[in-house]
């Protein structure tokens, strides 16, 4: 793993939903869609065999530069050199899992409590699963924990969560509206006919909440109050070329662009595709992807 | 009627080019162009602006004519830079040669708030040929005022830039820059960079391109565009420029004279924009005293507001009541300031020569002399002074001190009583 973990749409196996194709062409389809994270789970299968599959699903995984989680087994995810490991409350604790993984590799578990989550985050998880948010066939018996503890988990938890259990595109902006902002389907996913527009529809739906979000943090909060609240949001960040170079900026309007390139104080005259911006306008023009900005030294000689 | 056969003549060239035709060059024989500066932007501003047959040109600049000048500042030469003329006068002179048709008043000034407006008062455009941002701010403040189309022009090393500038349907530069941009803030001048004629060539042939369809009525062919150009590397880029910014008190809507832009904005090319806002406020004769009759006489009529003290950024205020303001200009270690008014050219000469002073150059216009440690003081005839080659200010002020304040006076009046 290079940089903290992140993702946006997680995509667990369920090779029951599916008869009649195969896992890896499932996955794959779901992968071409846009999952982010894959992990592995089959209650069933030896371990041998489940190596096996963990091997060739690494194999798939990383051809697009996505982790692959083994379900419950630290063993079958070394023995695969698979990117982590996700647990479940009364599997192995996250330490002893740790001592086994080492520190490079990604340690999930799943939590229906406030309390578990932040004992998760205690004891150094990497991302914590939330759910089941709504009453699902793959954890049969178990109470939904519905959208409240998704908003208790947003409000609180800093570590990476996903809202998983019965997510569908149906329910999706639900849960999104609950401050979750990276989902987790089984069957709405391998079950469909077309895995792949599926993860498409729900990865927009998760953009545009992530991106709405960041317009609204700068302009509406106070900084006091944007420092507060935790960490659950994806920086934006747009690639745009200036001065005729590609560049990537998280800077949000012309003023801060400006500022990153420390040209606050100069006799500078900015252009943004095509037009002069007045001096004045630089901190109420917002930059969009791909535009085109040239800052321009005013030539004093004559 | 002999003398319109001549026009057509002289002019027929570009009458024939259609965009200008017969029309277009009426209109240019009675129109009035304000050039700001005579080095090297300015003086090919105003040629191009004579010889295309405009009616009118006032021509302000504040410097002489130095061997350093003459690789780009096309309309002087070694006689002129010997004598240590003043551009506007040496400008003149020669202007006058290019054609006897136009009427050419020069004035040798600093452009400040208290002549600027009087300078602007009846031109129906200026062309800036200045060598700082506070100056070119400053024509911006009072182009926009009183409606008049400004050609922003600016260069250094191999590049430069140039915009013309509409009240009613442009913002203005302060507005482009800033409102509050203070000079020398690091804008690359011909003094850091260096510069190439060709570069000036460009610019100034793209400022009068945009002048002269401006003056014609050619007002739909206007750019509309920030271009900036590199002589060198060749590369030429524009970008729209923006409408006025509401909030703008010199740009946007609101201000006093706003209804008056718009007003004058309407008349095509912007000629014939018989503007009274011209005059009436100055009473200044400058205008009568200055024709083009008698050459010898106007560089050396004072502007009108020139009793008062100078309005400039950049000071240092000094212990001397009479040199209140010392100016940096344009980073190329010369200091201005204002002396006494009162005291002549012939006076100041006495006074150099007891002070030990070597005079170098002493025309009508000014007196240079060298100070015995070998800086150069230039003495204008409406009281202006440079101080050049002392580096730091504290050595100009001693300078100043020494040589011009009363001081030395008192010094050289005790000498010559035989104290």
């Amino acid at each position: 793993m290079s940089g903290p973990l992140d993702f946006k749409l997680y995509v667990i196996t369920g090779e029951n939903y599916h008869p009649g194709r195969s896992m890896m062409e499932v996955m794959a389809a779901a992968l071409r869609g846009g999952a982010d994270i894959v992990q592995l789970r089959d209650k069933e299968s030896p371990k041998r065999e489940l190596i096996e599959k963990a091997k060739r699903l690494k194999e798939l995984t990383a051809k697009y530069g996505v982790p692959l989680i083994v379900n419950d087994h630290p063993d079958v995810a070394l023995a695969a050199d698979a990117d982590g490991v996700h647990l479940g409350q009364d599997d192995l604790p996250i330490e002893a899992a740790r001592e086994l993984l080492g520190p490079r590799r990604i340690i999930g578990i799943s939590t229906h409590r406030i309390e578990q989550a932040r004992a998760a985050e205690r004891a150094g998880a990497d991302y914590i699963g939330v759910g089941p948010v709504y009453p699902t066939g793959t954890k049969p018996g178990r109470q939904a924990v519905t959208t409240a503890y998704v908003a208790q988990a947003a409000a609180e938890i800093r570590i990476p969560f996903v809202a998983i259990g019965g997510i569908t595109e149906a329910n999706a902006e639900e849960v999104l509206r609950a401050g979750a902002r990276r989902l987790c389907a089984v069957s709405a996913i391998v079950g469909h006919a077309d895995p792949e527009s599926v993860c498409r529809n729900l990865l927009e739906k998760i953009n545009a909440w992530s991106l709405g979000e960041q317009a609204a943090v700068p302009a509406s909060l106070p900084i006091s109050v944007a420092q507060t609240l935790p960490e659950r949001r994806d920086v934006r960040e747009i690639a745009l070329t200036v001065n005729g170079r590609s560049e990537r900026t998280q800077a949000a309007t012309l003023l801060e662009l400006a500022a990153q390139y420390k040209l606050e104080g100069r006799s500078v005259v900015a252009d943004l595709d095509g037009a002069v911006v007045p001096r004045q306008l630089w901190g109420e023009t917002p930059l969009q992807g791909g535009c085109s900005v040239e800052f321009v030294h005013f030539v004093g000689g004559g | 009627m002999l003398r319109e056969a001549e026009a057509e003549e002289r002019y027929s060239r570009q009458i024939r080019f259609a965009p200008i035709g017969a029309q277009g060059q009426r209109r240019l024989g009675e129109a009035s162009v304000l050039v700001v500066g005579a080095g090297a932007l300015g003086a090919s501003l105003a040629q191009h602006m004579v010889r295309a047959g405009v009616g009118r040109l006032r021509l302000v600049d504040r410097d002489y004519v130095e061997l350093s000048n003459l690789h780009r500042q096309t309309l002087y030469d070694e006689e002129d830079a010997a004598e240590a003329l003043p551009k506007a006068v040496a400008a003149a002179a020669k202007l006058r040669r290019v054609s006897g048709r136009a009427r050419i008043e020069a004035f040798v000034a600093d452009v400040d708030r208290r002549n600027a407006e009087s300078l602007a008062a009846d031109v129906d455009l200026v062309l800036d040929g200045t060598d700082n941002t506070a100056t070119r701010l400053l024509l911006s403040d009072v182009c926009f005022g009183r409606g008049i189309p400004l050609v922003y022009g600016g260069v250094a090393g191999s590049e430069g830039m140039t915009a013309l500038l509409v009240p009613g349907d442009h913002c203005c530069l302060r507005c482009l820059l800033g409102a509050d941009e203070p000079d020398g803030d690091g804008a690359p001048t011909c003094d850091t960079l260096g510069v190439i004629s060709p570069a000036v060539e460009m610019v100034a042939a793209l400022q009068a391109a945009e002048a002269l369809k401006a003056l014609t009525g050619n007002r739909s062919a206007l750019r509309g565009t920030w271009l900036t150009v590199d002589a060198w590397h060749f590369a030429v880029k524009e970008w729209k420029l923006p409408p006025p910014v509401e909030a703008c008190l010199y740009c946007g809507w609101g201000e006093p004279t706003a209804a008056a832009n718009r007003e004058l904005a309407k008349h095509e090319g912007f000629v014939h924009a018989e503007d009274d806002l011209s005059r009436e406020d100055h009473g200044d004769t400058a205008d009568e005293d200055l024709s083009g009759d008698e050459p010898e006489s106007e560089a050396e009529n004072a502007l009108p507001g020139d009793d008062s003290e100078a309005e400039t950024e950049n000071t240092l205020s000094s212990d001397d009541s009479e040199a209140e303001k010392l100016v940096v200009l344009c980073g190329r270690d010369t200091f201005q300031l204002m002396l006494k008014p009162s005291v002549s050219l012939a006076e100041w000469r006495r006074r150099l020569a007891e002070a030990g002073c070597a005079i170098t150059a002493d025309n009508r216009y000014l007196l240079r002399a060298s100070t015995v440690e070998g800086e150069r003081i230039v003495i204008f005839a409406e009281g202006r002074a440079l101080i050049q080659g002392a580096g730091e200010s504290e050595r100009a002020l001693d300078i100043y001190r020494h040589y011009l304040s009363d001081e030395t006076r008192r010094r050289a009046d005790e000498r010559s009583v035989g104290f």
